[in-house]
C-alpha cells in the first residue's frame, strides 16, 4: 500500500481518530468541535463517526474546560480538550499550570493526568488569533509541550500525547494546517515525545527551530546550499521535556547555533536553548548564538505591520550570516 | 431551621437565618435515622477536636471551628466510590469519614513526612486513592472545575457514582465557580455543589462582597435546583445533600446547596482579627452547631450526659494519639524533593479516582 499523502490537519484528525478507536476512554471536547468540524476542520468528521458522548461541544468556558479535562483524567479517561486558539490560553492558565502540571508530583505519584489540551498558534491563513504563548508552558515542570511541524509528526505527536500518561500541550500551528501536506505511516504509529528531530544534516551551522519556523529555515539551508553553506536544521517538535543532548551533538559537529521561533525572542524557548548552549556548549561554539523570534511589541493586526513583525526565511538567512561571519 | 429552594426560573432568593416551621425540620431529621445521627455527633467532636489541635501545633492553619455542621453534614453517607473535594477549611473530618488515617493528615498539617503527600502537596490535601480531589494548587476555585470534570468523568463510564465539591463563599465569586456549575448544568453531569457560607471572605463580610444576597439564588441563573440551608443544622444540611445526590444518581443534573454558617475563628489560627464585633461574634458563638446539636439529642433520648462525656473523651484520646503520632514522625525528608517524579511514567494510570 502507498503512503498516504494528508496535510496537517488531516494528519491531527487521523491521529485522534485512530485513538479514539482504540480506547474507548478518548474523548474529544471544545467549541464548535462537533456537527461545524472544529475551527479550520480541526476535527472533522469525528463527530459523525463518534456522536455527542465522545466528540463534545463545550460552552465558552476554557477554564471549566480544562479543569472537566483534568477531572476527567484524575478518573481514568483519556480527554483531549481543545482550546479554539493559544490565544485564549490565559483564561484557563490556573487549570493547566496549578492543577494539571502539580497532580502527579504532589500527589506523590497516586494520580496521573492523562490528557491532552491542543490549541492552535501562529500566523495562519485567516491571520486572526495568531500570538505564541507556548514557551509560558516550557518554564512549568509536569507539563509536555509539542509543536509539530509536519503531517506524519502531527499524526504521531497525537497519537503519542494521547496515550502519554501527563497533561500534553499540543500546538498546531495554523500556517501548517492545509498548506503541509506529507507522507503519514500507516498503522500504528506513534512519534515519541521529548525528542528533537533532525530534519536536514549540515556541517556549517545549526538552526534549531519550531513549527512554521522549521520550514523557514529548511528554506533558507536550501537558498544556502547553492552558496556552499552546509546548514543543519533541528525541528525541535517538543519544547518540553527539551532533548537537549541533540541539540548539542548537532553544536559539536558545527560550532554554530541559531534558534528560531515566531514566538518573541524575549524569553522565548530559544533564550532557553541559547543558555544551554552557553553553560553546557561554551567551548565548542566558535561564534555567539543567534536568537531569531519576534520584536517586543504587541502583535500588530495591519498587513504591514504584521509582516514587519514576523521573523521569516530573511531573518534566518541574516543570522546564519552573521555566525558565519563572526 | 431554614430551607429554601429556589428552583429554576424562580427569583425567589434564600432568606438566611429567618425562622422556619419545626415541621419542616421533624420531615427532614425522620430521614436520618438514629445511627445516623450519633454518627453526625461524633463526627462533628472529631472534627472540632482535630481542627482545634491543629490551630494549636500550626498557627497558620484555617480554623474551621464553628462550620462543623456543615462539613460533616455535607460528606457523611456518600459511598466509597464517589468522588469528593472539600473546602479547604475543615477537610480533614471529610477525609477520615473516608478512611484517611488521623495520624497522617495530623501530620501534613505540621509538614511531616508521614502524610500522603510526601511534603508536596497543600498540608490540607487529602488521598487522592480514596477517590478525594487532592489540594495541589494554592488558589481557590480551580478544585470546582477538576470536581466537575471528575463527574464528567463518572458520567462517562456510566453508573451512579457523584461527585461533592465544597466551597467558601468568596470561592463562588470566582469565575471558575460559573465556569464550572454552568459547564455541570448544560451536560447534567452527577455533582453536588456545597458553598460552605462562613459569611467571610478573610476579612470581608458576604454583604461587601455579594450584591445577591444568596448564592443559592444564583442556581436560577444556571437552570439548576438551588438550596439554601441552615449550615449550623447537621441533619437539615445532610437532609438536603443527599436528597442532591439522589438527583445526581438519577441522572437528573447538578444542584448548588449554600449552607449557612459562621466562621467562629479566625482565617487563620493566629488571625488577630478585629475586623468584625464582638456583638457579631458573640451571637454566631450562641448559634454554635455543636451544642445546639449536642442538645437536641439529649432532648431526644439518643445519648444522656454520661454518654455524652465518653464520647468527647474518646474522640480527644483517638486526636491525642494522631497528634502524638504526627509529632513522633520525622519531618518532611529533603530526599523526597522528587527530581525524576515529576512525570508520570508509562505505567501510571493503575491509581487516581478509581
Amino acid at each position: 500500500m502507498p503512503p498516504r499523502r494528508l496535510t496537517f490537519v488531516e494528519a491531527l484528525v487521523e491521529g485522534m481518530r485512530g485513538e479514539m478507536r482504540r480506547d474507548p476512554d478518548v474523548f474529544l471536547m471544545g467549541q464548535d468541535v462537533g456537527v461545524m468540524g472544529g475551527a479550520m476542520g480541526g476535527s472533522k468528521g469525528l463527530y459523525d463517526e463518534f456522536g455527542p458522548r465522545r466528540v463534545r461541544e463545550t460552552p465558552i468556558s476554557e477554564s471549566a474546560m480544562v479543569g472537566a479535562a483534568v477531572g476527567a483524567a484524575l478518573t481514568g479517561k483519556r480527554p483531549i480538550v481543545e482550546v479554539s486558539f493559544g490565544e485564549f490560553l490565559p483564561t484557563c492558565m490556573n487549570q493547566i499550570v496549578l492543577q494539571a502540571a502539580n497532580l502527579h508530583y504532589m500527589t506523590a505519584g497516586k494520580a496521573s493526568v492523562p490528557m491532552v489540551l491542543r490549541t492552535r498558534v501562529g500566523d495562519g491563513p485567516y491571520r486572526g488569533h495568531p500570538q505564541c504563548f507556548e514557551a509560558w508552558f516550557t518554564h512549568v515542570p509536569g507539563l509536555k509541550v509539542v509543536m509539530p511541524s509536519t503531517p506524519a509528526d502531527g499524526l504521531g505527536m497525537m497519537v503519542a500525547a494521547i496515550r502519554d500518561p501527563n497533561p500534553v500541550l499540543f500546538f498546531e500551528h495554523m500556517y501548517l494546517y492545509h498548506a503541509i501536506r506529507g507522507d503519514v505511516p500507516d498503522g500504528d504509529h506513534a512519534t515519541p515525545l521529548g525528542k528533537v528531530f533532525v530534519r536536514r544534516e549540515g556541517t556549517d551551522v545549526t538552526v534549531a527551530a519550531t513549527g512554521w519556523m522549521v520550514h523557514k529555515a529548511l528554506a533558507a539551508a536550501e537558498l544556502l546550499g547553492g552558496e556552499g553553506v552546509s546548514v543543519e536544521v533541528i525541528d525541535v517538535a517538543c519544547l518540553a521535556p527539551l532533548d537537549f543532548d541533540t541539540i548539542a551533538a548537532s553544536i559539536r559537529k558545527t560550532s554554530r547555533l541559531i534558534v528560531a521561533h515566531e514566538a518573541w525572542k524575549v524569553g522565548g524557548l530559544g533564550a532557553e536553548i541559547a543558555a544551554e548552549a552557553a553553560e553546557r556548549c561554551f567551548f565548542d561554539l566558535d561564534a555567539p548564538v543567534v536568537r531569531v523570534g519576534a520584536p517586543q511589541t504587541p502583535l500588530p493586526l495591519a498587513k504591514p505591520l504584521r509582516d514587519r513583525f514576523l521573523p521569516g526565511t530573511h531573518d534566518i538567512l541574516s543570522a546564519i550570516r552573521t555566525v558565519l561571519t563572526t | 431551621m431554614t430551607i429554601s429552594s429556589t428552583t429554576a426560573g424562580s427569583s425567589s432568593g434564600a432568606v438566611h437565618g429567618a425562622p422556619a416551621g419545626e415541621s419542616i425540620r421533624d420531615t427532614l431529621a425522620a430521614h436520618v435515622s438514629p445511627d445516623d445521627r450519633l454518627a453526625l455527633l461524633r463526627n462533628m467532636i472529631l472534627c472540632r477536636v482535630l481542627e482545634r489541635a491543629c490551630c494549636e501545633l500550626n498557627p497558620r492553619w484555617f480554623p474551621a471551628e464553628g462550620e462543623e455542621a456543615t462539613i460533616v453534614g455535607t460528606f457523611y453517607g456518600l459511598r466509597p466510590d464517589d468522588v469528593i473535594a472539600a473546602h479547604y477549611r475543615g477537610p480533614f473530618i471529610a477525609y477520615a469519614m473516608r478512611g484517611a488515617e488521623l495520624g497522617r493528615l495530623v501530620g501534613q498539617a505540621l509538614g511531616k513526612a508521614n502524610g500522603y503527600a510526601k511534603g508536596r502537596a497543600l498540608g490540607f490535601t487529602g488521598p487522592v486513592e480514596l477517590n478525594i480531589v487532592p489540594w495541589v494548587a494554592g488558589d481557590l476555585g480551580t478544585s470546582l472545575g477538576v470536581a466537575t470534570g471528575a463527574a464528567l468523568g463518572l458520567q462517562y463510564e456510566g453508573g451512579d457514582r457523584v461527585a461533592v465539591v465544597s466551597f467558601g463563599d468568596g470561592t463562588s465569586n470566582r469565575g471558575d465557580f460559573h465556569e464550572a456549575v454552568n459547564l455541570a448544568a448544560v451536560w447534567k453531569l452527577p455533582i453536588v455543589y456545597v458553598c460552605q457560607h462562613n459569611q467571610y471572605s478573610i476579612s470581608l463580610h458576604a454583604s461587601q462582597v455579594l450584591a445577591c444576597g444568596s448564592i443559592a439564588a444564583r442556581a436560577a441563573g444556571y437552570g439548576i435546583p438551588g438550596v439554601s440551608v441552615d449550615g449550623n443544622d447537621v441533619r437539615a444540611v445532610h437532609a438536603v445533600v443527599q436528597e442532591a445526590i439522589g438527583r445526581a444518581r438519577a441522572g437528573e443534573g447538578p444542584t448548588l446547596i449554600e449552607a449557612c454558617t459562621y466562621r467562629l475563628g479566625g482565617h487563620w489560627a493566629s488571625d488577630p482579627g478585629g475586623y468584625r464585633s464582638p456583638e457579631e461574634e458573640n451571637e454566631w458563638r450562641r448559634r454554635d452547631p455543636l451544642p445546639g446539636y449536642e442538645r437536641q439529642l439529649l432532648a431526644e433520648g439518643l445519648v444522656d450526659q454520661p454518654a455524652l462525656a465518653r464520647l468527647w473523651d474518646e474522640v480527644r484520646a483517638q486526636v491525642a494519639a494522631a497528634v502524638a503520632e504526627a509529632q513522633a514522625a520525622p519531618p518532611a525528608d529533603e530526599a523526597d524533593l522528587g527530581l525524576d517524579e515529576v512525570f508520570a511514567g508509562e505505567s501510571a494510570l493503575a491509581n487516581g479516582c478509581k
